[in-house]
């Protein structure tokens, strides 16, 4: 057996159990480092298949940029203990495995009776070597054929910019009244209780600055002004 | 078999992609599934390059930089989609997340 195919099945094993890893760890912050090392795993793989470049740019792009972000968020994402996998939804688990291991025979069936092959393009390894590398070839190759899509690439990269601003700016006080006024009912601090039909002796006593109407299913915020109301903590608690 | 194939290199992929598909389809947190997701697209470039080293060609390397620069652009629109929804809902448990189904 070459030496090759032992360091290709060294790469694909660690590139697999790192995988299930991500999938299996309870602890979102395991999950990330077991990503990291699924993605040099198969950059590694990307070297044994003369893809340098792209091997460099998955650990740059990937685990540099990727999972610095995915960090990010779960640092500043309210973490709760979710019951997730190791416990409940015994049916969906069941289903996702099922699902998975008929994907997987229906692959590996297509892998293995797959008789099409195209003809051999002219990107030899004698042919990269000729114009400099990996680096070099594909340069020539990206900024011929394929001027248009980089340059929609740049488009789609600043749009993606520009989406990322407008979903993590800071939420403003009319959006935060509208989706109250859908919820809640605001009342202004009616000095005479909140409701005619409701004599004022039988409201109950307010309970941090909030109490219930006998009735109605939508819970009452007390507040003087708009923005007293819009400091305090309005949804949330409504929802959980 | 003695020496590399490209069967390999896609058997390789298809268990990165469905490990993948597995955790999206389990998982509840959304973050998790965020990284399945990326998961599932790092197989994909695993079958284009293999693809690309069969056939001597640099077709595949290509479509593999395209789609890691679409994963670039989906991860920061992603995460800012969990930002927003843990803000607004107060959780990241996919289940929670229904309004457009109530």
């Amino acid at each position: 057996m070459a030496i090759e195919v032992l360091i290709f099945y060294l790469l694909a094993g660690v590139a697999i159990a790192a995988a299930a890893g991500v999938v299996l760890a309870r602890n979102p912050v395991h999950s990330a480092v077991s990503l990291v090392l699924s993605f040099i795993n198969v950059a590694a793989i990307y070297v044994v298949l003369r893809a340098e470049f792209l091997a460099v740019a998955q650990i740059i792009v990937y685990t540099g940029a990727i999972i610095v972000l995915v960090l990010f968020v779960l640092m500043l994402v309210q973490q709760q203990d979710l019951p997730e996998f190791h416990g409940g939804r015994p049916l969906r688990r069941a289903v996702g495995f099922l699902l998975g291991l008929a994907l997987l025979a229906e692959v590996a069936a297509a892998i293995l009776t797959r008789s099409l092959r195209g003809a051999p393009g002219s990107w030899t390894p004698e042919a990269v070597a000729a114009v400099g590398g990996n680096i070099q070839a594909i340069g020539r190759e990206l900024y011929s054929a394929y001027m248009l899509p980089i340059q929609a690439t740049a488009l789609l990269l600043l749009a993606a910019t520009i989406g990322a601003l407008f979903l993590a700016r800071p939420e403003l006080v009319e959006e935060r009244l509208a989706v109250a006024r859908r919820l809640f009912t605001i009342s202004l601090a009616h000095p005479r209780g909140v409701d005619t039909l409701q004599p004022v002796a039988e409201l109950p006593a307010p309970q941090d600055g909030q109490l219930k109407p006998a009735g109605g299913d939508r819970s009452l915020v007390m507040a003087r002004t708009a923005e007293e109301f819009t400091e305090q903590p309005a949804w949330g608690e409504s929802r959980r | 078999m003695s020496e590399l194939t490209t069967a390999h290199f896609l058997f390789l992929s298809a268990a990165l992609f469905i490990i993948g598909m597995v955790g999206v389809l389990t998982r509840r947190n959304v973050l998790i599934i965020f990284m399945c997701v990326e998961l599932m697209l790092n197989a994909v470039n695993v079958t284009f390059i293999g693809f690309a080293w069969e056939q001597n060609a640099l077709t595949g390397q290509i479509f593999a930089l395209f789609v890691i620069a679409v994963a670039a652009a989906e991860a920061v629109i992603g995460l800012g989609i969990v930002m927003a929804l843990s803000r607004r809902l107060d959780t990241v448990d996919i289940d929670e997340v229904r309004q457009l189904r109530e």
